[in-house]
């Protein structure tokens, strides 16, 4: 056996292990209810608790891979002489320079992170409302023009006016049913796709596994 | 529905999905039962910007987002992988490595274990760059987009309405671009700013209808099957309603008219 042979080995031992640990553990109930069928059921949820565990620890320290990264292609276009990369090495060392020297003080958040963060969220809109407009112009189809109509409304139908009543109608009749109904349907076809992906990968038939 | 009953029809789908994965795969390798996979627009489009890419000397921009292994979406960010891998493949003739993007640092072995497949000319470490999430990451991908050039965007992920930054910006700089989420927000913003969209699991399947390999092609085979099924199942169930409240509609009309459009169905599936 090669070692994309061993790779998928693990890959399908692993992951069927987590799988019926997690379908059948903490259930006594599927064991019919039987002496002992509580510690049965424990015993069969403990892999999968152990193996999660791992997970939400590798998780957490790869945030320092993040960083780590971050600063070697920064550094690395620095030396090509990007300016962008330049100030945020700047930015990333006077924070941790600010943050030794004034442990505690989170003032630098507040008075940095937080207003360009409202500052992009507020260009955010106009991009939305850019986009909408030009809608019409990418997709010159009817499905553009339902599009339009359908955030037309929606958006009519939001405003406080007595007026627009019969509007609000239609705008909450469209997003309780045919709206609902799309969503739903994107959302099922996505969940099809990650049971379909997810079996190739406890497979061992993911590319990551074969070498 | 008690939660032994969910457990053991959860046990069953898997299991029939696995049977369903083997059949597609035996299928799919006989020549004369291979089966052609329905062509995307957008997925069509690679081709020429893998090539305006080499030609040009841009990379392209590959995208994931938000997406991360570990969690329930792990098998959307293998999906979306594999689709880099494909469109990497397709860069390999030029001299600059395609630029991957990701807002979870536990994407950063994966990206750079796709590019380290896909690309075989070194330079893998730093065309793998991670930025903070949500609203930064879209801030700092746009301001990169100046600075890089991409020849085009594909952006193919977990993102929010932040993708409307990213796509504004490419819009701007004149990139062309690719997008789809796993999430409805950011799939409502890609679909309404992106120059080409996928929906839902087209996601899944990009990387077989992007490369001749069977893989993707006997995902789309098995998705196929269950999408199938799930229609046929709400539609009987349908016709079963109707049929208790109208007196004329029996259930065992509505069973008659669900297999003639089963035949109907299978007589058109033929002919295509």
């Amino acid at each position: 056996m090669g070692r994309a042979g061993i790779s998928a080995f693990v890959a399908f031992a692993v992951g069927l292990l987590t799988l019926l640990s997690l379908l059948l553990g903490d259930n006594p109930a599927l064991f019919g209810g039987q002496p002992g069928s509580e510690v049965l059921a424990e015993r069969l949820a403990l892999p999968g608790d152990v193996l999660l565990r791992l997970v939400v620890i590798v998780v957490a320290l790869s945030i320092v891979i993040g960083i780590a990264n971050l600063l070697y292609v920064h550094v690395g276009r620095v030396a090509r002489g990007k300016f962008y990369s330049a100030v945020l090495l700047a930015s990333f060392a006077f924070t941790i320079y600010w943050y030794v020297t004034n442990r505690g003080d989170s003032s630098l958040l507040e008075a940095a992170q937080v207003p360009i963060e409202s500052a992009l969220a507020s260009l955010l809109f106009f991009s939305l409302v850019y986009g909408g407009a030009r809608v019409m112009r990418k997709r010159a189809d009817i499905w553009g023009l339902l599009f339009v109509a359908v955030v037309i409304i929606v958006l009519l139908g939001s405003l406080p006016l007595a007026e627009l009543a019969p509007v609000k109608a239609w705008s909450d009749w469209l997003m309780a049913v045919p709206v609902s109904a799309g969503a739903r349907a994107i959302l099922l076809g996505i969940a099809l796709g990650t049971v379909v992906a997810g079996v190739r990968a406890m497979l061992g038939q993911d590319r990551s596994y074969r070498g | 529905m008690d939660e032994t009953t969910v457990q053991v029809y959860s046990v069953l789908f898997v299991m029939a999905t696995v049977l369903l994965v083997f059949t597609a795969r035996f299928f799919q390798k006989r020549p004369g039962r291979r089966r052609a996979q329905r062509q995307l627009d957008g997925l069509e489009r690679i081709t020429g910007w893998t090539t305006q890419s080499i030609e040009s000397n841009r990379p392209l921009h590959l995208s994931f987002g938000g997406a991360a292994i570990g969690g329930d979406k792990t098998p959307a960010a293998l999906a979306e992988a594999e689709l880099f891998h494909q469109v990497i493949k397709r860069a390999n003739a030029g001299d600059i490595a395609p630029i991957l993007s990701m807002s979870a640092p536990v994407m950063i072995p994966l990206g750079q274990d796709t590019l380290r497949r896909a690309w075989h000319k070194g330079d893998g470490a730093s065309r793998v760059i991670w930025y903070p999430p949500n609203l930064a990451y879209a801030g700092a991908v746009t301001a990169s987009m100046a600075d890089d050039k991409p020849a085009a965007h594909i952006m193919a992920g977990g993102f929010g309405i932040e993708l409307a930054l990213m796509l504004d910006g490419a819009d701007r700089q004149g990139h062309p671009s690719l997008a789809v989420s796993d999430r409805l927000d950011g799939q409502a913003v890609a679909y309404a700013l992106a120059d080409h969209v996928l929906i839902g699991e087209e996601l899944f399947v990009a990387s077989g209808a992007v490369s001749e390999e069977g893989r993707g092609r006997n995902d789309a085979a098995v998705l196929d099957v269950w999408r199938g099924l799930i229609i046929l199942g709400a539609t009987v169930f349908l016709l079963l309603e109707f049929s208790s409240q109208l007196p004329l509609l029996t259930w065992q009309l509505a069973a008659a008219g669900a297999a003639v459009l089963i035949a109907l169905g299978a007589v058109m599936y033929r002919r295509r």
